[in-house]
């Protein structure tokens, strides 16, 4: 007989003993709970419950300054992003420097930290050229303003087109503390000026 | 708090509780006719799953703990309430994985049980020899429900990983035991809160284990893991807050470090509203969660000095911060949720409460454990409805489109990547 089929039978004879207690008494030899008698605090004192304060604050995670993947040969500064009048999100002032989307979670925070950085400029590579090269385990570690830092380690790297852009996926709120960095790739819109795709690495903390 | 001369006793209980456990089946489960009018999908099953699993933690942890006092009246309470949630588990095991895989889940889920009851009562007896055995029980009940799960996964949870994963869930328990028998109530509490976190994710893990492809996909979706998370801090606040007012109203010594706990399930929620409304918006929040626990302390506390002035206080109290958290809720989902709506709802978050406080402090744990089970459903159903409106809140002020981080200085070689 399998031991969960055993204990089953066992069971079964504990209803029997069950039933016979019914109404019964507990057993002498089970002494009743130490609680408010016991544990009460001497006549006078005030009892933790009474002077009982919640928390009113909480880790707070500081902002992130400063972007770096070894692998990639990134190590830039972070500037914070908002968002465009179009409801695009904004893009880092320069290609050399990385950009944070200010009103989602900051590294390390629950949540999907967004950070940006431009694939080129007119001119040269940008600080996310090499995005596209990153391979699951690849490590970032962001670092923030009060020493701390948070570390990460690339999961994935997708090509989507940007009319397609994964908003859920990338900006969508859970507590998950994850990091996405997104910068451009695929074919260039000479016309537009602009990129098609957008290269989006997903990350999760190392 | 020890109990000399019932070595014998103990060790028959758990035919006792085994029994207890097979009488639940029968009972109907309360919570579900409301909670399934709709056919719930593989999704909806399964962090429901999550949400009973985590309180399946925190019962089995406090029928440990009343066992390791010798307060049988509780442990029976717990135990009737362990065997619902275990129903309750059954039926969902068997909607999600097969009617099979529920009949061999139950009574594995039930082995475990007793066995952890066992190992408290060897623990109150201080017979090393009896808790060895015990520990022996567990360790090959880890083994066969890993191994069950293992089996059901069809290769994708490894019988290392799955045993793993049953051999943590029933180390926090006896961790806690251990610790809340030498009187380490903090470090009993720190793997109470542990287990409760590890035992609740534990759901998605089978989940992603067990359920199809297309499932599991679902579930990874942020408006879904949301769901999850929410569900589980605010069931977590319900089981907390509960443990802390029982603290409250027996004065007992573990309230400090009840205490501790629910603080730190306070500061994950904080936390929480800063990722979704912004650092500005989760102090206000804290504030307002801050006076809603205090006063129910507060309550609890008056009640343990029979002040019904102070209780009148309270209450009047909790009824100003359920309009102002109302208020604020509701402003957060962008008025999704009407400020009426989230008041009356908190409203009857804080009857329930004072309910549960009322009764145990009379000593009626059946009421007590009935109104707790309820309290923990209500509080996960309401962070759903809660996470549902928050996700949209915060979707509609999400950026449109890409991003236009390139300038083509590189696009004939940024083309070929």
């Amino acid at each position: 007989m399998p031991p969960y089929a055993r204990i089953t039978a066992l069971a079964a004879l504990g209803l029997v003993t069950l039933a016979a207690l019914a109404g019964a008494s507990p057993p002498a030899a089970v002494a009743r709970p130490a609680t408010a008698a016991a544990a009460a605090p001497p006549a006078g004192d005030q009892a933790p419950a009474e002077v009982f304060k919640s928390t009113r604050t909480y880790d707070e995670v500081a902002l992130p300054v400063r972007l770096r993947i070894p692998a990639l040969k990134v190590d830039a500064k972070i500037e914070k992003l908002g968002l465009q009048q179009d409801g695009a999100i904004a893009v880092p002032a320069t290609t050399d420097i990385a950009g944070w989307y200010e009103y989602g979670p900051r590294p390390g925070q629950p949540g999907p930290a967004v950070i940006l950085g431009h694939v080129d400029s007119q001119a040269g590579p940008g600080i996310f050229f090499d995005l596209y090269r990153a391979r699951p385990g690849t490590v970032i570690r962001v670092d923030r303003a009060d020493g701390s830092s948070a570390t990460y380690t690339i999961t994935q790297v997708t090509k989507v087109p940007k009319v397609q852009f994964p908003t859920d996926l990338v900006y969508a709120p859970t507590l998950d503390p994850t990091l996405r960095l997104v910068t451009c790739g695929g074919s260039f819109d000479r016309s537009r000026r602009s990129y098609r795709d957008n290269v989006i690495a997903f990350a999760t903390p190392a | 708090m020890r109990i000399p001369g019932h070595g014998r006793l103990w060790r028959a209980l758990p035919l006792l509780c085994a029994g207890l456990l097979l009488v639940a089946p029968t009972a109907a489960p309360a919570v579900e006719p409301v909670r399934y009018q709709a056919a719930p999908s593989a999704a909806d099953l399964a962090i429901e799953f999550e949400a009973l699993l985590g309180q399946h933690s925190v019962l089995a942890a406090d029928l440990m703990r009343s066992r390791i006092r010798g307060d049988d009246d509780f442990v029976q309470a717990a135990n009737a309430a362990l065997g619902k949630n275990t129903t309750a588990m059954t039926n969902l095991v068997s909607q999600m994985f097969g009617k099979a895989a529920g009949d061999q889940f139950s009574p594995m889920w039930s082995e475990h049980i007793v066995d952890l009851f066992s190992y408290a009562g060897a623990l109150a007896a201080q017979d090393a020899a009896a808790q060895a055995d015990a520990r022996k029980e567990l360790v090959e009940y880890e083994q066969k429900l890993g191994d069950f799960f293992a089996a059901a996964s069809h290769g994708r949870l490894s019988q290392k990983a799955a045993r793993a994963a049953i051999v943590e869930h029933v180390g926090h328990l006896t961790a806690q035991a251990d610790a809340y028998a030498a009187k380490d109530y903090t470090g009993a509490d720190e793997m109470y809160r542990m287990g409760y976190q590890h035992t609740y994710d534990l759901g998605l893990t089978l989940a992603n284990a067990l359920l199809p492809a297309a499932d599991r996909a679902t579930l990874q979706q942020p408006l879904w893991r949301l769901r999850s998370q929410l569900g589980k801090l605010l069931a977590e606040h319900a089981a907390l807050v509960e443990d802390l007012t029982r603290a409250a109203v027996t004065r007992s010594p573990d309230f400090a470090a009840s205490g501790q706990m629910i603080n730190g399930n306070t500061k994950d929620l904080a936390a929480a509203i800063d990722t979704l409304f912004g650092a500005a918006a989760a102090k206000q929040f804290q504030s307002l969660w801050a006076d809603h626990v205090d006063q129910l302390v507060g309550y609890a506390s008056a009640e343990a000095s029979g002040d019904m002035t102070k209780e009148d206080q309270t209450k009047a109290a909790m009824a100003d911060i359920e309009k102002r958290m109302g208020a604020f809720l509701s402003g957060a989902t962008g008025k999704r949720i009407s400020t009426t709506d989230l008041t009356a709802a908190l409203q009857k978050h804080d009857m329930m409460l004072m309910k549960h406080a009322d009764a145990y402090a009379s000593k009626d744990y059946v009421t007590a454990h009935d109104v707790a089970y309820d309290t923990y459903q209500q509080m996960f159903d309401l962070a759903r409805t809660m996470a549902d409106a928050f996700g949209a809140s915060v979707a509609a002020k999400l950026p449109h489109g890409g991003a236009q981080t390139g300038y083509g200085g590189m696009a004939a070689v940024v083309e070929k990547h």
